[in-house]
């Protein structure tokens, strides 16, 4: 076969559609989101003629009268007074007291009968380089600081990166929470999914097609159906409960609804079949004479699991943990139905700040945390299961 | 030669299937036992039992006097090669030799000059940091050979393990093996339904059919003497024609073919006139020629086909009753196919199979 | 035997771990009573009734079936395509397409939607049923590209010649051979498609309106808020359709098999 110019012709004009749908609506999200979180044009968007005068001010003395008129200006001149709010939002992150300063300013300033002359005449806080510059600083129409903010950094006066106060320091306690219940699933996930891949493999017959229909049917199942499930079997007068005051395990009902057990109980049995799975399928193509042949050089069955069987199915490990910890740090559903507002993930936190408070740039800055962080993981996955087993 | 291994009634059943019935084996110390027989004949479960990975549904497996039976594999103390080798593809070779030792817990130091030792043996020492993946078939086969034999096992257990080689390899790994055991004095069970294999290595070659051993014998016995009519087909080609006993003189008997002919046959042992038999000729016995021969034999026939396979000629002959097949020397001269010849052998050539 | 035994008893356990809460939830579709719990009072149809007449679910249920049509056509028709052009072993950056292809799988939903929100709001195309529509189909699209690959990876390239060899054209040779050979595949991954976009609760949550609510959609907010068994009959309707949609993939790749 050769790769002629019409068949390579052909094939890019079958690939062309996808991936020109792809690019439009797969991609450019992606960096809309990207962009989203980066782009800073509250100040910019109302300050134009400000912009061109401060880029002259060097940041230090008391601003001049030409500072003042471009502002008032540009102030007079805002009609929208939603893009004003966010404006004064943003200035007032970065410099307190804007908030009572610009309601003051733009009040005085509306007074067409008794025009101010300055703004240092309407409060003699225009006078304090502070202001200005928290001005020129927002002007700059790319920021880093959802990013910063995104992992509990910002920047001081001075621009150097610093921590912010341990009051605004939430990402960071919701970015360990995430990998750390993903760990925990993941963990889970081995301790369950290992010895039952290892069954299924020693099994044969309709016995391993049972316990892989086991792992299919949940696989087929809808999450929500899944998660709906466990809302009923977790709740206080749900199954599990009613069986454990049954056995007298315990007297009243145990939390498990609302609560990070109750999340990671939910997760594991979502995420399983994806530990299962590249496990069982590493288990079985081990031939199968060689633990028969570590026992006939004279190897204990624990011995020979250790030295034979473990190390050749630890990429199997290696896949699923992998794929369960990249689905894991991604979820939504599950930890929103069934966790308690302590249990919250990175996603529960990017989906409050873009649907409930419409704070782009920061849901836009933690999806790129969370964006890169599954990207990174992937390529290690792919990495992995493209290499040929077997060869070293 | 005193009994090591025995096998004391042994049966398998797997589910409702019998692949072992009612078996018993003695093999000695220092013997090259070859069990030999086609596929499903029960030959492979009997060596999983020795090894331990079956265990017999009843009956007694003793090894130098003591029951085996609840005995598991990793305290067995036997070597198996295995049919594809088994070898662990994610330790080196050298690593793959040591296994055995440092599941006995032998020194590292130890260690290591045994793995040289045995890499050595079977010419392997350049390749000790290769991965099984990256040598071929025959050196895998030296491998597994190399790592069953080096922790000294009281016995050496082998699977077919030449199956997957080429004719040529296979030919010299047979010698190589055969010589191993004489040198290292080496008690071996062998599992092939190569035939010529069997003959080659044995000492002893035990038939398997059906569950059961049809014959054992050493390779002159099984193939000059064979016991039953399996023996004889399954080990190398025969003629074998039925006939009934006639008259017992002595040494010889003279059996009635269907047709009408009579075939002069040596006989070992009883023999009553009046019995169905079968008569075994080899090939390679029979003689051709224009002219009656003087032979105890003498079969007027005609030449069917003849063809040169290099190391000898094949003939098949056609008489009116019986076809025939003679291997004749390469150097024979052809007969063109309808050429009359007379196809003879002495008595002696002749082997009487009992009902 | 103590191994064997622990073995089984493990097996047995996770077995009840993966299938219990499946189980468990379908017979209270069919309570008599408002709250989702054991024991049931006695047997009802109340809660289908309430799902086929109610408004919110009827609507959801109706915009789940035009949402999941239109983007199982839409992901059908790109994927195999694709998958087609795939097949090319010599094209470059093959590999590249090929992860673009399945990368969708990968990224989080609430990244991808939080992108989708922004570029559709711009595009003009959020809170439609194109905007939902082209979601769905991004995150469905991988499926149907797997699919359609493995089954046209299992068709003997010699087929295709021996086709060329005995005359046909090669626009024939799609139609006559690849295709029919491939169209398990196609239809598994039409399926998967579909179940896809049944399931999909995210991106409808970031780009839908209240006129495109779905029935996960409508669910989900119906765990949050409201819980009621209306929930558990929607999931015995969700189980009976996946079960009905995997029994059909199973038969696909039974079809292609027996091809083989």
């Amino acid at each position: 076969m050769s790769g002629s110019p019409t068949r390579t012709g052909r094939s890019l004009l079958l690939l062309a559609p996808l991936f020109a749908f792809l690019v439009a609506f797969f991609v450019w999200p992606l960096f809309s989101m990207v962009s989203q979180s980066v782009s800073d044009t509250a100040v910019l968007r109302l300050l134009p003629h400000s912009a061109d005068v401060l880029a002259a001010w060097d940041r230090l003395s008391p601003p001049s009268p030409a500072m003042q008129a471009a502002l008032m200006e540009d102030l007079r001149a805002v009609d929208d007074a939603q893009a004003l709010g966010d404006m004064v939002r943003r200035l007032n992150s970065a410099q307190s007291g804007f908030r009572t300063l610009m309601s003051k300013t733009t009040t005085a300033l509306a007074d067409t009968d008794d025009p101010p002359a300055d703004l240092v005449s309407i409060d003699k806080r225009w006078q304090k380089p502070e202001f200005w510059l928290a001005i020129a600083n927002a002007l700059s129409p790319l920021t880093d600081r959802n990013l910063l903010a995104a992992v509990d950094l910002g920047r001081d006066a001075q621009g150097a990166i610093e921590h912010l106060p341990p009051d605004e320091s939430v990402n960071r306690v919701i970015l360990v929470r995430t990998f750390w219940i993903s760990a925990l699933v993941t963990l889970a996930c081995i301790c369950i999914g290992y010895p039952y891949a290892m069954i299924a493999a020693s099994l044969g017959g309709w016995k391993r097609d049972l316990m892989l229909a086991a792992v299919l049917l949940p696989l087929w199942t809808s999450l929500l159906v899944r998660t709906a499930a466990w809302f009923i079997l977790l709740q206080e007068q749900g199954l599990i409960n009613d069986l454990l005051q049954w056995l007298r395990l315990t007297d009243g009902p145990v939390p498990l609804i609302f609560n990070r057990t109750g999340v990671i109980i939910a997760m594991t049995h979502v995420l399983l079949p994806f530990m299962v799975l590249p496990i069982y399928s590493t288990l079985i193509t081990i031939p199968g004479n060689l633990m028969p042949a570590a026992a006939s050089l004279g190897a204990h069955p624990f011995r020979a699991f250790l030295r034979v069987l473990l190390p050749l199915s630890l990429r199997g490990v290696a896949s699923g943990s992998l794929l369960v910890f990249i689905s894991a740090i991604g979820y939504y559903i599950t930890p929103a139905l069934i966790g308690g507002p302590g249990d919250q993930m990175i996603s529960s936190i990017i989906a409050f700040y873009a649907i409930g408070s419409a704070n782009w740039g920061m849901a836009g800055a933690l999806g790129v945390v969370l964006l890169v962080a599954t990207l990174l993981l992937y390529s290690v996955y792919a990495r992995l299961s493209a290499e040929e087993p077997g060869r070293s | 030669m005193a009994e090591f291994i025995r096998f004391d009634r042994i049966t398998k059943f797997f589910g409702a299937l019998c692949v072992v019935e009612n078996l018993d084996l003695s093999i000695a110390k220092g013997e090259f036992v070859s069990l030999l027989g086609p596929s499903g004949s029960g030959k492979t479960t009997l060596l999983m039992m020795l090894a331990g990975f079956e265990s017999p549904t009843s009956g007694a497996i003793l090894v130098d006097g003591s029951a085996v039976n609840d005995v598991p594999t990793h305290r067995r103390d036997m070597g198996v090669v295995f049919q594809s080798y088994a070898l662990f593809p994610h330790m080196t070779v050298g690593e793959n030799i040591a296994f055995p030792l440092q599941m006995r817990g032998v020194a590292r130091a130890d260690t290591a000059e045994r793995v040289r030792r045995a890499l050595d043996m079977v010419q392997l020492s350049a390749l000790a940091d290769r991965r099984p993946s990256q040598l071929s078939g025959g050196q895998q086969q030296r491998v597994a050979l190399a790592r069953a034999l080096v922790f000294e096992p009281r016995v050496v257990l082998m699977d077919e393990p030449l199956g997957a080689l080429d004719k040529q390899l296979r030919e010299q790994m047979q010698l190589d093996i055969r010589d191993l055991h004489r040198r290292l004095g080496l008690t071996i069970v062998f599992v092939t339904h190569d035939q010529s294999e069997a003959l080659t290595m044995s000492d002893r070659v035990a038939v398997f059919n059906k569950g059961r051993i049809e014959q054992i014998g050493t390779p002159r016995q099984v193939y000059d003497e064979p016991g039953t009519r399996f023996v004889a087909e399954f080990i190398g080609e025969t003629n074998l024609v039925e006939g009934v006993v006639e008259a017992v003189e002595g040494q010889e008997a003279t059996v009635r073919l269907a047709s009408g002919l009579r075939i002069v046959s040596a006989v070992t042992g009883d023999l009553a006139p009046g019995g169905p038999v079968h008569l075994s000729i080899r090939p390679e016995r029979i003689q051709l020629a224009e002219t009656p021969a003087e032979q105890r034999n003498c079969l007027e026939t005609e030449v069917a086909d003849s063809v040169y396979q290099g190391d000898h000629l094949r003939v098949q002959l056609q008489n009116a009753v019986h076809p025939l097949v003679a291997k004749l020397d390469r150097r024979s001269r052809e007969f063109p196919p309808g050429t009359k010849v007379y196809a003879a052998f002495s008595s002696g050539d002749c082997r009487i199979i009992r009902p | 035997m103590v191994l064997r035994l622990s073995k089984l008893v493990f097996a047995l356990l996770a077995i009840l771990f993966l299938v219990v809460p499946l189980i468990a939830i379908l017979p209270l579709a069919f309570t008599s009573s408002v709250i989702l719990t054991y024991p049931m009072p006695s047997w009802s149809m109340r809660w289908f009734t309430e799902l086929f007449t109610a408004d919110a679910w009827r609507r959801a249920i109706i915009n789940s079936l035009i949402i999941g049509s239109g983007a199982t056509i839409l992901a059908t028709v790109l994927g195999t395509a694709a998958a087609l052009g795939l097949r090319n072993r010599l094209l470059r950056f093959r590999g590249f397409f090929r992860t673009m292809f399945l990368l969708p799988m990968v990224v989080p939903a609430v990244v991808l939607g939080v992108g989708m929100q922004v570029l559709l709001a711009r595009v003009g195309l959020i809170n439609s049923y194109a905007g939902v529509i082209v979601a769905h189909t991004v995150v469905a699209v991988p499926f149907v590209v797997v699919s359609v690959s493995g089954a046209l990876a299992g068709i003997d390239r010699r087929v295709e010649l021996a086709a060329q060899s005995l005359g046909a054209p090669p626009v024939t040779v799609f139609r006559r051979v690849t295709l029919p050979l491939a169209l398990p595949g196609v239809l598994s991954g039409a399926v998967l498609a579909f179940a896809t976009s049944l399931d999909e609760v995210v991106l409808t949550l970031f780009v839908a309106g209240p006129n495109q609510r779905t029935l996960a959609r409508q669910m989900f907010s119906s765990i949050r808020e409201n819980i009621s068994p209306a929930i558990a009959a929607a999931a015995f309707l969700f189980i009976t359709v996946t079960l009905l949609a995997g029994f059909a993939v199973i038969l696909f790749r039974s079809v292609l098999a027996r091809r083989r």
